[in-house]
């Protein structure tokens, strides 16, 4: 069965790439909410990205409410590019945008998130995506997957710089509406609140098939098909394997050489992506902060 | 906007690094014989951007001094890390084949070609401390010891490198090449595991021995990686050259050349778009030489510089013109260059159609069974020679090689699907693409065939021109050329 219902994934790279240049600013008035000493900004260089970020929507469809808000309110079968660009263009926004830019891209998020509620289908439960326990577990499942994948196919952090992360992130939960108090501030603390997560998570029907279209986009060339095969094993296989079971996922076992083939992919993307217009300048943007707060 | 619908991105991801590999491939630089076919409009999809030739040689790669402004020095590397980080998972690879597939034709589609380049811009320069310690470990001590002088800001950005201005002790000005550390390193690590290189050439040349192919792929990378190939192929032609009255080629600094570090005499002279505003008497005289240094070392030091590109020159007037970046540049066997010799000979100076269509197969240009009339063949092929087969002054136009560049791919004529090309020629295909684009851009005018006859060792022809009287002295320096056996 096809995805009718959704739109084909053409321009992911070229939108994606528009929303990131347009996130990192060129004559910042403030460091924003990290800064160029904070291990998110040095973590920005990491190649995993695309794959850290299907990781965390696979991660995050498993909660039966958070996945029932976007099943019923967000737009995304017409417009699934537009919906994953803007996502990432807010991520991007947050990590290196100036401080009001980001309290300008949150307060937007935390205004569409009232209109979001209703009934899950399959729990019966009501959800409402102002609730902090929803948006803390949207926050944590991307928090986990950047470590996670990181650590599958980067260079991993130290503990230190790991801990670091964590507690840096922090400051992206509040600014959607999550009380600051219940917010993993460490590695520990966040595995621990994973693992509490567990019990509620599943796979429901919406997230089947909203997971089956992002692992096998349509209106793929087959070049870009093939290399999605890397993507989608990627994020696969660096789920936990818990939630690889609920969904019923196989991953062969990571052997070194498929590693190394992954990391290859990642950087073929990453060429890719710096061949869009001002992504290069963007980075250097980045770049040099980091430098020039290295050496201060 | 044509984009395909897909995460197509102009480019196909992966299709990026095939890519590459396919205009290698179909170009013959990789992998033996492959026929000029209707299969090749199958790949020219696959390398986007087909037939569109424009007069200009391809810029993908600037070439020293282009790259000033780009330096970022507030980004520079500063270890031996941070180059793999840059340069690791391929992307020194892909700027590899980018640039060697470059040098061969313009195959490119403009999305891969912008892609490669951003990908070139993107590698910052390496720190005046990690440039010194790449010069320590190659030459045995720090620059400011090793050299007299030493300019610690890189002039100019290479591929995998960058180029400093020293004086030596001895008090030569020289332009020093200093190569990242770790980038040959981190390039066969990626060379190493071929698993997404394999699979990408199994969809886009199926019928292909890509095993075969990934093999001579690595060995070429490798190999370009080495810079002492580059400073022997440099020597060559200096030496040869020494003493002409206007070709130029800066000499290589022998005890100061290593792996990673080659040393030549500093050259300094206009550029090409400067000397393109030039008066059309200078760039005559320019284009001469150009001509000139192509086609004696062809066919007097049987080497041919497969990198002809508008930056690789400095103009000094008078016709003198230095010759830079010997990177590319293809040996050829004597045996080898034969048949080409007796192609020329036989169509434009013997008029003998048949054996010039027996040295056509025989240098595997055409298959023995075609089943073609000589005069289609001769129809197919001639425009290739159209600059040599009268004696009279003839104008390079952009024209000419856009038609010559046409003739070579059009897939459509009966001839094509007779034709190969041979492995060991491919390279020659820089002369089309090349160095009559870069004359029809100059709108050079000579009697290019009365050029041809003083360099043709089957005719060697008395001096004709100005410059070919200057010639003279050199020339009773050099050998005497071997005359081919007659008849190939």
């Amino acid at each position: 069965m096809t995805a009718e219902p959704y739109a084909t994934a053409a321009g992911l790279v070229e939108r994606s790439a528009a929303a990131y240049v347009s996130g990192v600013p060129e004559q910042p008035a403030d460091d924003g909410f990290f800064g160029p000493a904070s291990v998110t900004w040095r973590m920005s260089g990491d190649l995993g990205g695309p794959i850290a970020g299907l990781r965390s929507l696979l991660m995050q469809a498993l909660h039966p409410l958070a996945m029932a808000g976007v099943d019923q309110h967000s737009g995304w079968r017409e417009d699934p590019v537009g919906r994953l660009a803007a996502t990432s263009g807010y991520v991007t926004t947050v990590s290196f945008g100036e401080r009001a830019a980001a309290e300008r891209a949150a307060a937007r998020v935390r205004r569409i998130h009232t209109r979001v509620n209703g009934v899950d289908p399959i729990t019966g439960r009501r959800y409402d995506a102002t609730d902090p326990a929803l948006l803390l577990w949207v926050h944590a499942a991307l928090v986990e997957s950047a470590l996670a994948v990181r650590q599958a196919f980067g260079t991993a952090l130290s503990d230190t710089d790991a801990d670091r992360y964590v507690a840096e992130m922090v400051v992206a939960a509040e600014l959607v509406g999550v009380p600051v108090a219940i917010v993993p501030a460490s590695v520990a603390e966040l595995d621990r609140y994973m693992e509490s997560v567990r019990p509620e998570l599943r796979r429901t029907p919406a997230a089947s098939e909203s997971m089956a279209y992002l692992l096998d986009p349509p209106g793929l060339d087959e070049e870009v098909a093939e290399i999605w095969q890397d993507i989608r094993y990627g994020a696969v296989v660096s789920l936990p394997d818990w939630a690889r079971e609920m969904y019923g996922y196989q991953a062969p076992p990571l052997t070194p050489g498929r590693r190394e083939e992954i990391r290859q992919v990642l950087g073929v993307l990453d060429a890719v992506f710096l061949g869009e217009p001002g992504v290069l300048e963007a980075r250097q943007r980045i770049g040099a902060r980091v430098r020039a707060a290295r050496t201060a | 906007m044509n984009r395909r619908a897909g995460l197509a991105a102009g480019v196909a991801a992966g299709g990026l690094g095939v890519a590459a590999v396919v205009v290698l491939r179909r170009r013959g630089i990789l992998g033996g014989n492959l026929r000029l076919s209707r299969g090749l409009a199958a790949l020219q999809l696959v390398a986007r951007g087909g037939a569109r030739y424009a007069s200009n040689a391809p810029r993908l790669f600037a070439a020293a001094g282009e790259h000033r402004q780009q330096l970022r020095n507030d980004l520079a590397l500063e270890t031996a890390e941070d180059v793999a980080t840059t340069l690791g998972a391929m992307k020194g690879v892909l700027m590899k084949l980018g640039q060697m597939a470059s040098y061969i034709d313009d195959g490119l589609s403009p999305s891969v070609r912008r892609t490669l380049s951003r990908l070139q811009d993107s590698v910052p320069p390496m720190s005046p401390e990690l440039a010194a310690q790449v010069v320590a470990e190659e030459l045995g001590g720090p620059p400011e010891q090793v050299f007299a002088r030493w300019d610690p800001e890189p002039i100019a950005a290479a591929s995998i490198g960058q180029v400093h201005r020293a004086i030596t002790h001895d008090g030569r000005a020289v332009a020093v090449k200093v190569q990242y550390p770790g980038i040959a390193e981190t390039i066969a690590a990626d060379l190493g595991n071929v698993a997404l290189l394999r699979r990408m050439l199994r969809i886009t040349a199926p019928s292909q021995d890509v095993d075969a192919l990934l093999a001579e792929l690595r060995e070429r990378i490798l190999e370009e990686l080495d810079y002492r190939r580059e400073a022997e192929n440099q020597r060559l032609f200096a030496d040869y050259y020494r003493g002409h009255p206007t070709i130029c080629v800066p000499g290589i600094v022998d005890e100061l050349s290593t792996r990673r570090v080659v040393t030549s005499e500093l050259a300094d002279g206009a550029r090409f778009a400067e000397m393109a505003g030039w008066s059309q008497s200078e760039r005559d005289l320019a284009a001469e030489t150009i001509y000139r240094f192509v086609f004696r070392s062809l066919y007097e030091l049987h080497a041919f510089n497969g990198d002809p590109h508008p930056g690789n020159y400095l103009f000094h007037g008078g016709g003198r013109v230095t010759f830079l970046d010997f990177g590319l540049v293809r040996r050829f066997t004597a045996a080898e260059l034969e048949p080409l010799m007796q192609m020329a000979r036989y169509l434009c100076v013997e008029h003998d159609p048949e054996e010039f269509r027996r040295n056509l197969v025989k240098a595997g240009f055409l298959r023995a069974d075609a089943p073609l009339s000589t005069e289609q063949v001769i129809e197919h092929m001639a425009v290739f020679y159209d600059t040599v087969r009268e004696s009279r002054p003839l104008t390079m136009t952009g024209d000419y090689s856009s038609a010559v560049v046409r003739r070579f791919f059009d897939v459509r004529s009966p001839v094509t699907t007779y034709a190969q090309i041979p492995r060991s020629y491919v390279i020659l295909q820089r002369i089309n693409l090349g160095l009559f684009g870069l004359l029809g851009e100059l709108t050079a005018t000579a009697n290019w065939r009365a050029i041809a006859e003083e360099i043709w060792p089957f005719v060697l022809g008395p001096p004709t021109t100005p410059i070919g009287e200057a010639e003279v002295p050199w020339r009773q320096t050099r050998a005497p050329t071997p005359r081919p056996a007659p008849g190939g």
